[in-house]
């Protein structure tokens, strides 16, 4: 069943990318954290490993196996989001985590696998131009379900990193666009109006915390504030590697996690980040391309979903840091500090990996 | 497995249409990224700057004061201060209660000190507690990171190492407040800043204050300083030597202890003051570290009301001593002559009224310089019964009363001078003929200063020269020697007088100093009616309800001294002020004898 020819079309390139970028985001991480008595950068160079160690297991089985075992999954993913929620450890006062010694992983990142793997699985049956409701009910149910016991945890950050994949099977699923556009229009105006006008102070307070946990007590103004400036301070050149003010005596908070771009912006500046998006780019256009050699619409939905979901964490982190998108506790994947959001994304990637080394397999 | 080809056009299409999206969306964020890191990029250059650095004023000593034979009177030695940066408080309530339980300074009291401050910039240090001991300081250090808003400063502090001596003179620091900050731009004061608030302290505080330093250092998110960036060194305040004789000035120090008054000593010939003692004193001393507003009430509140600065603040009427005045003012218009003489039976009748002489058995006929010996008041009755009270006016004016004497010196007072306008427009009364009987004897509304009366002094010791008292030496050329107008052989019979005074047994023979031809007058001034007195001293009650007054100066010839003495409730002139008098000036030869012609 291992044919030798699907290791020479192992995606070598795609791995590559996001080993550089999760290098470079090491780098800065030990830049970020330099005056700080902690184990991060030794932390994260052991996740990257064995993220690289699991991508490579994942990489010998076979998408449509993982296919067929998709429904059990799911549905074991979403008993451990339940259990959590029961006999979970609080930590940062949520019960998303579970705690393997000195590592802690957070199912609700594994799950979105789940979810996706699901999403494919059913939608590879679906062939309609339109959406049907009923289709329509069941996508928002797969993706509700653990969203749902998400938010109860309560993590409503990441909760919120699962419409991408809700909206972009809508998409794919064809729905019309005009519901589409509707529908993102009142998400907006609820977010909008009940933000101003229905919540109250102390609610909006908390809402806050949830979404962004690692908050300052001076507030999300604050931050925002203290990242602009870190950016901005850095100009064209930047300051230097480990000459960033702002990242060094520590103005910038959660400077190895939420705000490693700013680190980025302020020591390396605007080529700096040109760079970096342009890296950036050229990997998530090497997942976007998968879904143009995809054998079958399972590969499409897996390697669509997959890098949509990767593209809008960095693009809500790009615009958040900026004051574009409300502060919320996303983190950048492959940049940002945090093993199980490195593993979830590695694995991710290796779905679509998966998909593209195995376009030939039955020609 | 035969491979079931699908149509795939449709979902490849939209995710296509997803990755330009997405390119386009990155390329619109990098124009984003242009405009905050290139086109703005000066604009939070700044901030970041301003966040990281913060800069401190190193402060400059105060100069030194010092007398003329250089002793420091006013010095500095090292405190230690601590300072709380309010940028660096997270929580203010909560800062507040460790600090108060920390420091020991109760969190109210704690909470004022801060909020006083409220207007400067919050990364300013606000001082919370200063001359701290050395295990406090050591405490501080200690846990250092635990307060991290809190900085511990080592600034020079004002001492003075005799305490009271001389602390009219030298007045004392507190902390500017928050109003002279606000309406004093100019000056550059910090809060906390010592300036000062009376005396030479004061008349000299641009002089003696230095040119703080400055010291930028940059600071994390937590206002923890994480290096020095820069420092200027600060310059320290200019030296300031006084005329100030402090052997004198003890002296007169030590011969007030216990009573209320005030000694003023000058050399006539430049107006420098040698001695300037008021009394009761305060230790200037104290001022330095911040009162808690009880001891502030206590020395407020205090009835001898040490603070005062008697010999330029105390009003008091001249009595006798106003004499002088007189006499000059008859000789000089023609009234009399030095021969002219008056008959004392005790007292005289004017105006329907009957006016006594001190002495009630009588002292005969007398001329004018033995009146002045004698202080005869009804000689001087009849001298104001002759002389209009806008002549006298003239000439007390002529002679530095009712005015400043333009000491170097803040908070002087002007004193009065009554005539016939004054009384007009202030109390919107004629003048009656019969006050200016009154005022011949320095009594009636006549106030003048303990320095005004020195200076009047001088005037007559160069026999018609004023000179303007100073504190600091001025150049030849900013010296004042102005003459009053009256012709020096004039002075010369009031001199007389003075000279018997003190040499013949006269009233002023408490100031007599052998070998030291010492002229002066004594004075004492009525505080309640003559009824009242005798009442007393039937009831054999000690009758000391009169200020008591001397002034003169020494040697006759050729003047170098003039002392003023001023004692509230010392009874008699000749009684009280004149032996301290003379204690001045027997000093003062004993000291000077070898160097100068006495």
């Amino acid at each position: 069943m291992l044919d030798r020819r699907i290791f020479r079309e192992i995606d070598w390139s795609t791995i590559l990318l996001m080993v550089a970028i999760s290098l470079i985001g090491l780098v800065f991480v030990y830049s970020a954290v330099y005056y700080q008595a902690s184990h991060y950068v030794w932390r994260q160079m052991v996740w990257l490993l064995v993220s690289l160690f699991f991508l490579l297991v994942s990489l010998l089985i076979d998408y449509k196996i993982l296919l067929s075992f998709s429904f059990l999954f799911y549905i074991l993913m979403n008993v451990i989001l339940l259990w959590l929620l029961f006999f979970g450890r609080l930590v940062a006062n949520t019960r998303s985590w579970i705690v393997l010694g000195p590592f802690r992983v957070q199912p609700s990142e594994l799950t979105k696998i789940a979810v996706i793997l699901l999403l494919a699985r059913i939608f590879s049956e679906y062939k309609e131009d339109l959406m049907s409701f009923r289709a329509f009910v069941v996508s928002s149910g797969i993706v509700g379900l653990p969203v749902f016991l998400t938010a109860l945890q309560p993590d409503l950050g990441t909760a919120l990193t699962y419409s991408p994949i809700l909206l972009g099977t809508y998409y794919l699923a064809g729905m019309r666009r005009k519901y589409i556009v509707l529908i993102l229009i009142v998400s907006f105006l609820v977010g909008f109006f009940g933000w101003n006008y229905g919540l109250k102070d102390y609610q909006k307070k908390r809402i806050e915390t949830l979404l962004n946990p690692t908050q300052d007590l001076r507030g999300s103004g604050y931050q925002l504030r203290q990242s602009k400036i870190a950016i901005g301070s850095g100009g064209l050149t930047g300051k230097g590697y480990h000459k960033g003010t702002q990242s060094q005596l520590r103005f910038l908070p959660a400077r190895h996690t939420d705000f490693i771009m700013a680190v980025i912006g302020e020591e390396i500046g605007f080529l700096g980040i040109f760079l970096i998006v342009g890296i950036y780019f050229l990997f998530l256009y090497r997942l976007f391309a998968t879904t143009f050699m995809s054998p079958d619409r399972a590969g499409v939905y897996i390697a669509f979903l997959s890098a949509l979901l990767i593209s809008c964490q960095f693009l809500i982190n790009f615009m958040m840091i900026i004051g574009l998108f409300p502060i919320t506790g996303i983190p950048v994947p492959f940049l940002s500090y945090g093993g199980s959001s490195l593993l979830v994304s590695f694995l991710l990637c290796g779905l679509v990996i998966n998909v593209r080394m195995r376009r030939f397999a039955f020609i | 497995m035969a491979r079931i080809y699908e149509d795939l056009t449709q979902v490849k299409r939209k995710s296509r249409i997803i990755l330009y999206l997405l390119g386009v969306i990155l390329f619109v964020l990098l124009i984003f990224y242009w405009k905050i890191q290139v086109l703005d990029h000066s604009k939070y250059w700044e901030m970041a700057e301003a966040n990281r650095l913060r800069e401190l004023a190193i402060p400059a000593p105060r100069g030194l004061i010092f007398d003329r034979q250089k002793v420091v009177l006013a010095d500095n030695s090292p405190s230690f201060k601590v300072t709380l940066i309010r940028e660096a408080v997270k929580n203010y309530q909560e800062t507040l209660d460790r600090l108060s339980r920390f420091l020991g300074i109760d969190s109210e009291e704690l909470k004022n000190r801060i909020e006083r401050y409220r207007f400067l910039p919050a990364f300013e240090p606000v001082t919370i507690k200063d001359n701290l001991k050395l295990d406090e300081v050591a405490s501080i250090e200690a846990r250092k990171e635990e307060f991290p808003e809190l900085r511990l400063e080592v600034e020079p502090k004002r001492y003075y190492p005799f305490g009271p001596a001389a602390a009219h003179l030298l007045g004392y620091l507190q902390e500017v407040s928050v109003d002279e900050i606000n309406s004093n731009p100019e000056k550059q004061w910090h809060g906390g800043e010592m300036v000062g608030k009376s005396g030479l302290e004061k008349q000299y505080n641009d002089y003696l204050t230095g040119l703080d330093g400055k010291l930028v250092e940059m600071v994390d998110n937590l206002g923890r300083p994480r290096g020095e960036v820069s420092r200027i060194e600060p310059q320290n305040g200019k030296n300031l030597a006084i005329t100030l004789d402090f052997d004198l000035q003890k002296k007169a120090e030590e011969l007030l202890q216990g009573r209320e008054g005030t000694v003023v000593a000058l050399d006539p010939r430049t107006g420098e003051c040698l001695v300037w003692a008021s009394s009761p004193a305060f230790d200037p001393n104290r001022f330095i570290t911040r009162f808690s507003p009880g001891e502030w009430l206590s020395i407020i509140n205090d009835q001898g009301k040490p603070l005062e600065n008697r010999a330029i603040r105390g009003l008091y009427p001249p009595g006798s001593i106003f004499k002088i005045i007189m006499a000059l003012t008859a000789l000089d218009t023609g009234v009399i002559t030095a021969n002219s003489t008056f008959y004392c039976s005790g007292s005289v009748e004017m105006y329907g009224k009957e006016f006594a002489c001190w002495f009630e058995p009588g002292h005969g006929s007398l001329n004018l310089a033995e009146a002045i010996r004698h202080s005869c008041n009804v000689y001087f009755y009849q001298l104001g019964r002759r002389i209009n009270i806008d002549t006298i006016a003239d000439y007390a004016h002529r002679l530095g009363l009712g005015q400043k004497t333009g000491v170097d010196m803040p908070g002087e007072k002007e004193g009065l001078v009554p005539s016939a306008d004054w009384k007009r427009k202030f109390l919107g009364e004629t003048w009656f003929p019969g006050e200016t009987i009154s005022v011949a004897i320095g009594q009636g509304p006549l106030l003048v200063t303990p320095l005004q009366i020195a200076t009047m002094t001088a005037c007559v010791a160069n026999r018609g020269e004023a000179v303007r008292p100073m504190l600091v030496k001025k150049d030849k050329e900013e010296r004042e020697r102005k003459k009053i107008g009256i012709d020096p052989e004039i002075f010369e019979t009031v001199i007389e007088g003075m000279w018997r005074s003190v040499n013949e047994q006269g009233t002023g023979r408490g100031a007599f100093q052998p070998g030291l031809d010492v002229c002066g007058k004594t004075g004492s001034t009525q505080l309640i009616s003559r009824e009242t007195a005798e009442r007393l001293t039937q009831k054999g009650e000690e009758l000391k309800k009169t200020h008591s007054w001397f002034t003169g100066f020494a040697p006759r010839n050729n003047p170098q001294i003039v002392v003023t003495v001023l004692v509230e409730y010392g009874g008699m002139g000749g009684q009280t002020a004149a032996p301290i008098a003379g204690e001045i000036f027997k000093m003062y030869r004993e000291k000077y004898a070898g160097q100068k012609n006495l």
